[in-house]
């Protein structure tokens, strides 16, 4: 009876999760912002991807793509979506920044980016993992963009080229009878 | 017998170099392009990419690239065949002025003086790189300086001062 | 001669009666409002423009605006016109005297009595004009920097058509109690 529960126990030790294994391995936890304050039609965006490596060792032939947008939508203007490195060491993070830009207005769905890795030295296999997605983000159109933020230098121009006459005039007339009749009192008396 | 082996260890000396150097990148040529963060809308942290491309003389391809700067070390991300790297470099505002900024790319037996420099604590500036590339940021734009509706406030507050003193001085 | 200064005032006297007044000729009047409008009028435009009001929607509170504005602004400009003539016609009193006095100089003919008349009435003249523009310009200069500050800096936040009635207002209603409280 003590045989057979104790080889229940072992054959089930074996799915218990082996927190210890797992460190010694590689691995890499990615977080992919995107460091916009404003998203504009045409104007740069900025992704950053952080790749952190928790693991107690080397991720080795690591691979970062991001698939998640599109050539119609969004033209590159610097930096690879596509990128690798033949190692990463443990404890250590690595930065890698993309800038697109936003070809049409709207929602846009901002997904997570792909990552794949060797574990160990000795491992074929490939470990998959995914980035965080930084959620949903309402692209500004241009034109809303320009007239909320610009600073309507024209605007305030024309504005003070509106009000000249109604300060200018008066202030001439006035200032015409002024000098006219402005007769200091020590020339009284001529 | 000892002549032939004193002509051994000249020939041999000579050779080391070609040897050691079998995965180094010889004479290279670097063609760059940069990206800094032009405006605060765009980014809430100022951004560098240096993308570049290194053709070695020996034809070497898929070398280990580390690169020094700001302040960092990182290592220089491949994103193509051959030899395509891409370097990342984000941080506050603040931290990232405007000027014109060294970035030391090292290989592999660079970054390893270079690793081994900083723990011992020495300078690392004598540490030769494999080439450097410059970097200037022209700065961050953060809004025009003066609001415009600031500026129009001062000006109407102004003639309307010089009225109210024309008036004052009517009023005696 | 004599006989006509019972049911008549003379000149003298009605120049004087004029000046005391508050009431402004025709004239005047058509140049005090014509003026306000034109200054009421104006915000329109930056509320356009920066607040980015819709014209066609607000069209009956910028109409109501500009209607209140201009009175307001209408009552400011007599008022500091009124107190202002005072104290120009004291100023300019010498002056004017001296001008009169050397264009009928050679005439023999002018009794003195006519002549101080002449020149009270162009005193009354000059002053009148001054006063006039002066209270014109000073006052657009006021409201346009209450309209600002205010409509800017004060109630930036507020929905725009609320801004546009609260900053208008504000500017014309101050205005107004400006020049009534100037002495």
């Amino acid at each position: 009876m003590k045989l057979w529960i104790a080889a229940l126990l072992l054959a089930f030790a074996c799915y218990i999760p082996t927190g210890a294994e797992e460190e010694s391995e590689a691995r890499l936890l990615v977080a992919k912002n995107i460091l916009n304050q404003y998203l504009v039609e045409g104007k740069d965006l900025t992704v950053e991807y952080r790749i952190y490596n928790v693991g107690r060792s080397s991720a080795l032939d690591v691979r970062l793509k991001d698939d998640s947008f599109p050539d119609a939508d969004f033209e590159s203007v610097r930096g690879n979506l596509r990128v690798s490195w033949d190692r990463l060491a443990p404890n250590s993070n690595v930065t890698h920044a993309v800038i697109l830009r936003p070809l049409k207005s709207g929602y846009f769905n901002f997904t997570s980016a792909e990552i794949s890795y060797r574990t160990t030295e000795e491992s074929t296999e490939r470990q998959t993992g995914y980035s965080s997605s930084p959620g949903e983000g309402g692209i500004v159109p241009l034109k809303e963009f320009d007239r909320r933020f610009s600073p309507h230098v024209l605007d305030w121009l024309v504005f003070a080229i509106m009000t000249l006459p109604s300060l200018g005039i008066p202030f001439l007339l006035w200032y015409s009878s002024k000098s006219k009749y402005d007769m200091p009192k020590a020339k009284k008396g001529n | 017998m000892a002549a032939t082996g004193k002509v051994l260890v000249v020939v041999a000396l000579f050779m080391l170099p070609i040897i050691a150097n079998g995965d180094m990148c010889l004479g290279p040529q670097v063609t760059s392009q940069t990206y800094t963060t032009p405006e605060v809308i765009v980014s809430t942290e100022t951004v560098f990419i240096v993308e570049f491309s290194v053709t070695c003389k020996n034809g070497l391809k898929n070398i280990n690239l580390y690169a020094e700067f700001g302040g960092k070390t990182v290592p220089a991300s491949k994103i193509g065949e051959p030899n395509k790297f891409q370097l990342s470099l984000t941080d506050e505002h603040k931290k990232l002025p405007s000027g014109t900024y060294q970035v030391r790319v090292f290989d592999e037996e660079g970054f390893a003086w270079l690793r081994k420099a900083q723990r011992s604590g020495e300078n690392t500036e004598n540490i030769k790189p494999l080439f450097t590339l410059d970097l200037s940021h022209p700065g961050v734009w953060s809004g025009p300086y003066l609001q415009s509706e600031f500026v129009a406030a001062m000006v109407a507050i102004f003639v309307w001062w010089s009225a109210y003193t024309a008036k004052s001085r009517l009023q005696l | 001669m004599a006989g006509g200064n019972k049911n008549k005032l003379s000149r003298e006297e009605e120049l004087l009666l004029q000046d005391f007044s508050r009431n402004v000729s025709t004239k005047s009047s058509a140049l005090f409002y014509g003026n306000a409008l034109i200054v009421s009028a104006i915000p329109m435009w930056l509320f356009w423009r920066i607040h980015q009001i819709d014209l066609y929607q607000s069209a009956v509170f910028f109409i109501v605006g500009t209607i209140v504005s201009t009175y307001l602004v209408a009552m400011a400009y007599k008022n500091t016109k009124f107190i202002l003539k005072h104290k120009v016609a004291l100023k300019r009193e010498d002056a004017v005297a001296h001008e009169v006095m050397k264009k009928l100089a050679d005439d023999k003919k002018m009794t003195k009595k006519e002549k101080d008349e002449r020149i009270l009435w162009k005193k009354n003249e000059v002053a009148d004009y001054e006063a006039t523009t002066f209270s014109i310009f000073y006052n657009n200069a006021l409201y346009l920097v209450l309209l600002i500050v205010a409509s800017f800096y004060i109630l930036k936040n507020l929905n725009p058509t609320f801004n546009y009635v609260a900053s208008v207002g504000a500017a014309a209603g101050l205005l107004a109690l400006f020049s009534t409280s100037n002495n």
